[in-house]
């Protein structure tokens, strides 16, 4: 079976992306800081919203309070010394997390702004952003669903050493 | 003296407080709430200070648990545009602070330009004042680079309560340009009278009893964050004309009135950089005082001075948990006599080494998870501005001194 050109990027794209993925649950190594390892999750209702750097800055230091529709901002953030924190705070934000926290924390202790929740898991951070208004957190990019193609895309063989670069 | 700190600092500002949080609610939530969020966050630490030469935060040439630290507050947000916010705090340090609960900041914040590059609001009610890197949380060790802030926050003397948080209101504003986050946050305090405790911390008029108030006072902070905080220059401006009175005896039946006004204006230079393993960070601040004191009409005291403090610290992160700190810390009471000799020259029996302290800080930091930190540090400390001389009324100042410094501390 010869898959379409375009769809055969995004499958190698996505065999890479679920080798490493693999790897890191079978050998419990977290994902390596590669762009596009680490997502931006948002509620469903502000999926249409175009999110670029300077917006995710204001969102991520609580700047900005609301989306451009008017709903307020809930931001979810899993701990600072998450690896998956320090891999978004650097690619997505050019930051760091104890720049953030530090921003945070000058902000509820002088009654000028919210932190953010910290949620524990990605897992409670996908639920959480997908049930609550107005909700943006992040997240590597969902191993389940790399799962489900690996299984589906194993009778197209392109994780059978079927490349085309 | 505790009554009337309480008096002073708080009761004096609740009725207006309480009048503008009114007003602003009835103005500004005529339109339906749409949704509401809080939060609630807090802290507590305690210290134990040892010290070799001279006492910090109390008796700690013996060791002193005599310093603590906690406060718990909340946030209401009606809109994004509306929010409400309380502190109650607590805190114990030696003569310069006595334990007593205290409403640490209290305010409405209406932000009424909200765009995604840029926003500007207003700020009503008791607000802490932007000043420098760390006046408006110093009381939070989680937010500090040390236990002991460096000498140009006056932590162990009488500016401390001036510094920290005012009744006022307060304009902010920030945009960003490109990698650049321009802020600016201007406040203006109201006329107070001051406590007891903290006019004694002030000045001194030989156990005469005087009234001392603060008028004219604002401060203001601009701001450049680049590149994500990866540099952080700051400018901030804190002024405050206070207003002396007092009956001195000239004859055994008749007094002649004291009258002067103080002018205080601080300026703080601040810059840091920000890496992914250091910071390194940087502030000089210099506080010009012009001294107007008459007496019965005929000037008494004419003076204007100049005191600075400068620092240079480091902060390494081995990894998220544990953290390493150094700092010199410099802090002169003239900038015209750094050497205390002409001062001690035109002033017999005084110490040279009175006038100035240099301050070698090393500190260690250990963090765990969000909520829970352990910090200790040493101090190498050579003269004794710094020192708080009513903590040691009972002594002389030991020029060369040191000071080791835990604290344990949660937040949530």
């Amino acid at each position: 079976m010869h898959p379409i050109p375009g769809i055969a990027m995004e499958r190698r794209r996505k065999s890479r992306c679920l080798r490493r993925a693999m790897a890191s649950v079978l050998l419990g190594i977290p994902l390596s800081a590669a762009a596009g390892s680490v997502e931006v999750l948002v509620n469903p209702a502000q999926a249409h919203v175009s999110i670029d750097r300077d917006l995710l800055r204001g969102i991520f230091t609580m700047r900005v309070r609301e989306w451009p529709g008017g709903e307020p901002v809930r931001v979810f953030v899993l701990p600072d010394d998450n690896t998956i924190s320090d891999i978004f705070d650097r690619e997505s934000l050019g930051t760091y997390p104890y720049v953030l926290r530090a921003v945070w924390d000058r902000m509820v202790f002088t009654g000028t702004g919210f932190a953010p929740t910290v949620v524990k898991s990605e897992q409670e951070m996908r639920e959480r952003v997908h049930s609550t208004p107005g909700a943006i957190g992040y997240a590597r990019n969902d191993e389940k669903s790399m799962l489900q193609l690996f299984l589906l895309g194993a009778t197209d063989g392109f994780l059978s050493g079927d490349r085309h670069d | 003296m505790t009554d009337q700190f309480t008096k002073g600092s708080a009761a004096g500002w609740r009725p207006s407080i309480l009048h503008a949080l009114f007003v602003s609610s009835c103005l500004l939530t005529c339109r339906p709430v749409a949704a509401l969020d809080y939060q609630v966050h807090g802290y507590g630490a305690q210290g134990f200070v040892l010290s070799d030469g001279n006492n910090v935060f109390g008796d700690s040439s013996h060791g002193s648990v005599n310093y603590y630290e906690a406060g718990i507050n909340g946030s209401v947000q009606l809109r994004p545009d509306l929010m409400f916010a309380a502190q109650a705090a607590i805190r114990d340090a030696g003569i310069t602070d006595n334990g007593v609960p205290r409403l640490d900041y209290a305010l409405a914040d209406y932000r009424f330009l909200s765009l995604i590059n840029s926003n500007a609001g207003l700020r009503i009610g008791q607000v802490k004042n932007t000043i420098g890197f760390y006046n408006e949380t110093r009381d939070v060790i989680f937010t500090r680079p040390s236990i002991l802030l460096p000498s140009a926050y006056g932590e162990n003397q009488g500016t401390r309560s001036l510094l920290f948080a005012a009744p006022g209101a307060q304009l902010y504003t920030s945009t960003v340009l490109g990698d650049h986050e321009l802020s600016l946050v201007g406040t203006y305090s109201r006329n107070r009278g001051l406590s007891v405790s903290q006019k004694q911390l002030l000045i001194s008029l030989s156990g005469l009893p005087f009234d001392l108030r603060i008028r004219d006072s604002w401060n203001a902070q601009i701001m450049d964050s680049i590149d994500g905080g990866r540099w952080q220059i700051a400018f901030s401006r804190f002024y405050a004309r206070f207003a002396l009175k007092a009956p001195v005896p000239v004859t055994p039946s008749s007094a002649e009135d004291l009258l002067g006004n103080i002018d205080v204006p601080i300026n703080f230079f601040s810059v840091r950089y920000n890496a992914r393993k250091f910071s390194i960070t940087a502030e000089y601040v210099i506080n010009t005082n012009k001294d107007f004191v008459t007496l019965g009409g005929m000037p008494y005291a004419v003076t204007t001075f100049s005191s600075d403090s400068e620092y240079l610290q480091a902060e390494y992160r081995l990894n998220p948990a544990w953290h390493l700190m150094a700092r010199i810390d410099t802090n002169f009471l003239d900038s015209g006599d750094r050497s205390g000799h002409r001062y001690a020259d035109v002033t017999p029996g005084t110490d040279p080494a009175s006038r100035f302290s240099y301050d070698f800080t090393t500190g260690i930091n250990w963090q765990h998870g969000d909520h829970w930190g352990v910090w200790a540090e040493y101090h190498w400390i050579y003269g004794t501005s710094v020192v708080q001389l009513l903590d040691n009324a009972d002594r002389t100042p030991d020029d060369h001194w040191s000071l080791f410094m835990l604290m344990a501390g949660y937040k949530f």
